[in-house]
């Protein structure tokens, strides 16, 4: 109730505030789109697996939005940019189907 | 997991495994099993769960905001470009009609000027129809070559020579060219190209995949317009190695192509040339 609520509020909130997104961010920006859905189809899963905790879900969320940013700012220094930003992409990607798959099972009992 | 990987080696499947298997952060077992010993909840839990939840809904709403933002910018350019082409073409039409008039009148005064029963106001005409400077009417034939009709492409509407002309076209410069030349060796007297008529010094070119004559880019369907004495002509082109060749290609590749007498044809003149070298 209480996320589905901070949800709605941080979308209203952007769509007020339409902050102007600076350059430099801009690489980072499908990093943390994919990191903000993985924590979100992870944290779902873990309350139906009856172990959500609020600490988690947050600093895990954080980090994996710091930790993917610095990878593919390590690759554009280094050259590789584009790839372990597919690479970040790829392994978030496997993690949210599979949490799906998890949700899905808890759901529809299949 | 069923079976654990080898200890103490690299095994890189096991790592694609492990992440498919358990794709759940472990962060979450570890801090259910800490949490076992002493349930209940704590102070920050929902502030925590609020704050998140807000950060990823803020996160993904300006990404959205982000890339719609950007998306109408890049259109905006398209069209501010496509705006400026079609204003130059404008300008540019504007400009030849003038010239087309101003030449006009040069005529006039000079067809005053010159002595009115000599040859010389004949030889002059017959010099400049033949260079292409002025408009012309008389019977001929109009050759007309099409592409053949794509079953994807939606047919292109808008301005003559601003269709953009897709990579896929059969129909060359050479094509062009080659009735062009037919014609002129039938004893055709001026020809024009979908409206633009030919001087002497006039060049059908290819340019990526547009067919330029005289610079100016043209798109099939090309309509070739020649006077001449209209029943020679025809006779003449029907009779050619180039007409049976596209005779052929209409069956093998699906163009469009055809010719036919017209009784009166209107060609405009063709744009003024400066001579910058002859004398």
């Amino acid at each position: 109730m209480i996320a589905a609520f901070a949800l709605v509020l941080g979308i209203v909130a952007g769509l007020v505030l339409r902050p102007t997104v600076p350059t430099w961010v801009e690489p980072y920006l499908p990093i943390a789109v994919v990191a903000a859905l993985d924590a979100v189809f992870g944290g779902v899963r873990a309350r139906l697996d009856g172990i959500f905790d609020s600490k988690v879900f947050v600093v895990s969320f954080i980090s994996n939005v710091v930790v993917a940013a610095l990878i593919v700012f390590l690759g554009d220094k280094l050259g590789v940019g584009s790839q372990l930003s597919t690479a970040v992409v790829v392994v978030l990607g496997i993690r949210i189907f599979g949490n799906a798959a998890a949700i899905r099972r808890h759901v529809f009992r299949a | 997991m069923t079976a654990s990987p080898p200890q103490g080696r690299f095994n890189s499947s096991a790592l694609l495994v492990d992440l498919v298997m358990n794709p759940l952060d472990p962060g979450y077992a570890a801090a259910a099993a800490r949490r076992a010993t002493n349930p209940g909840r704590r102070w920050y839990d929902a502030p925590a769960v609020a704050f998140g939840c807000a950060l990823v809904g803020f996160v993904l709403v300006i990404a959205y905001i982000h890339t719609h933002r950007s998306a109408p910018a890049a259109a905006k350019v398209h069209d501010s470009l496509v705006a400026r082409v079609h204003a130059s073409q404008d300008q540019d039409r504007a400009l030849s009609k003038q010239v087309q008039q101003l030449t006009g009148q040069l005529q006039k005064v000079r067809t005053q000027a010159l002595p009115g029963s000599g040859g010389l106001v004949r030889q002059l005409n017959a010099d400049q129809v033949a260079a292409g400077q002025t408009a012309v009417t008389g019977p001929g034939l109009t050759v007309t070559l099409s592409e053949p009709p794509k079953a994807t492409a939606s047919p292109a509407g808008g301005r003559g020579g601003s269709v953009p002309i897709s990579a896929t076209n059969i129909l060359t410069d050479r094509d062009v060219r080659s009735v062009v030349n037919e014609l002129w060796a039938d004893g055709a007297e001026a020809i024009a190209v979908n409206g633009l008529r030919l001087s002497p010094t006039s060049a059908i070119r290819f340019a990526g995949d547009a067919v330029l004559v005289d610079y100016q880019a043209i798109s099939p369907p090309f309509r070739i317009e020649a006077v001449g004495k209209a029943d020679d002509l025809a006779t003449s082109f029907a009779a050619s190695d180039v007409a049976s060749r596209y005779q052929t290609l209409v069956g093998a590749d699906g163009i469009g192509f055809g010719f036919a007498e017209s009784k009166l044809l209107h060609l405009p003149a063709s744009a003024p040339r400066e001579l910058r070298y002859a004398k």
